[in-house]
């Protein structure tokens, strides 16, 4: 273990916590990027106002599973998009969704990059955004049942081809 | 009594006789014109060579193995040697090289692309996942366990991926196999159903992606429980700008 202090809070936390966007600081990772977790209730207003405090380029977006009967989790990796820029600010914002719920609104509206992003978080993980203009299977089939990347898939025993030729 | 030549009654002249005496310095003329210009073969021996010194493939890669396929085309491999040129339409290749892994979503291309391959045609499955479906064979939900059951395959090469060299050896296994095929055998091994189909009695349904993908309406104007909610996001506040302009303009 190392000696350094625990870090309890980062700038852009402080910042929003003083305009009064409620949040949860989870700490940092080890390149140093704060993380965020929200209400996904509170997500749209606290992407706006990140957005609006120079957050302008979404690098990432992308879902996963906590495990086996927990919650699904949406991740939004943001970043200070300009010229020449030299070690930008960078955020990671996460919403813990209920498994028998996971519904979260889109932030297709602040960051057009989601677009296709959130359809394959919606694919994999059957994570619904509200308000996207084209929510639809990505890359499996679009007749696919189930969501293959959460923890309690179970693979349908599928039709192998044996005697094809 | 000696022989004398002079004294042996023949109808050809001294000169001609020693000519037959003694082995000449000169090649035979005729033999060598003969084997210079004249070739002895078989039509079906033509016809294999023919077809067997220009197989063209297909560019066809759906991963890691198109990468070395890829190398064979460049000059360190130099794959046009053995008379192999890159289509990029089945219409006129020959041959398929299925590098890469094929998915359940990519096979009903796959199956289409062969389909659509002039006769007579080969198939090259390269590499673990078109073999067995590779590391993918165990608990892939999406993965063709072998491109064997989707189409026949007269050559496989096992690495994963394997090098150029393999590609090479498998493409001179094919010339083999071409150059060993006759005309009197086409007839029986002419394949009539060459690919897997299941009878079923889905309802077909329109498909949901119908290449409109930017001129939806849903794209253009946000949804209107986000415009009510009042949040000032970016998109809405761009449209209002356009308003704004619009009216003093």
């Amino acid at each position: 273990m190392s000696d350094a202090p625990v870090v309890s809070t980062a700038k852009v936390s402080e910042w929003l916590k003083e305009n009064g966007f409620d949040h949860e600081f989870l700490g940092l990772d080890h390149q140093g990027v704060p993380i965020l977790k929200v209400q996904r209730e509170y997500l749209l207003p606290f992407a706006t106002a990140l957005y609006a405090y120079g957050f302008n380029y979404l690098m990432c977006q992308c879902g996963y599973d906590a495990g086996p009967g927990d919650d699904l989790v949406s991740m939004y990796h943001l970043i200070k998009l300009s010229d020449n820029a030299d070690r930008p600010e960078e955020v990671r914002v996460k919403v813990f969704l209920p498994r028998h719920d996971p519904r979260v609104p889109s932030v297709y509206w602040i960051w057009r990059t989601a677009d296709w992003q959130e359809r394959e978080s919606y694919d994999m993980y059957g994570i619904i955004y509200e308000g996207h203009p084209n929510l639809k299977r990505i890359l499996m089939p679009e007749d696919w049942v189930g969501y293959p990347m959460r923890k309690d898939y179970i693979t349908p025993d599928f039709y192998e081809l044996q005697d094809a030729y | 009594m000696v022989l004398k030549a002079e004294n042996v009654g023949l109808d050809f002249s001294i000169d001609e006789q020693t000519q037959r005496l003694i082995n000449p310095i000169e090649h035979p003329q005729i033999t060598q014109d003969l084997s210079n210009n004249v070739v002895l073969t078989t039509l079906n021996d033509l016809y294999n060579w023919a077809r067997m010194s220009s197989l063209w493939p297909l560019l066809y890669g759906t991963s890691c193995c198109f990468i070395e396929f890829a190398a064979m085309i460049g000059s360190r491999f130099d794959f046009d040697r053995f008379g192999l040129l890159p289509r990029s339409t089945p219409r006129q290749a020959d041959l398929i090289i299925t590098a890469g892994t094929v998915t359940m979503k990519m096979a009903p291309a796959l199956v289409r692309l062969y389909e659509q391959m002039a006769e007579p045609k080969y198939v090259i499955a390269m590499g673990a996942c078109t073999i067995t479906g590779g590391m993918f064979s165990t608990d892939s939900y999406t993965t063709v366990r072998g491109v064997d059951k989707l189409i026949p395959v007269d050559v496989y090469i096992p690495g994963c991926p394997p090098r150029p060299e393999a590609i090479m050896d498998a493409i001179i296994k094919l010339r083999k196999k071409i150059g060993a095929e006759g005309f009197a055998q086409r007839a029986q091994i002419q394949r009539t159903h060459r690919y897997h189909t299941v009878r079923h009695e889905m309802k077909v349904v329109d498909p949901i992606l119908t290449g409109k993908y930017l001129e939806a309406p849903s794209r253009s104007t946000p949804p209107k429980e986000l415009m009510a909610a009042g949040i000032p996001l970016p998109a809405l506040e761009a449209i209002k700008k356009e308003q704004m302009v619009e009216v003093e303009g």
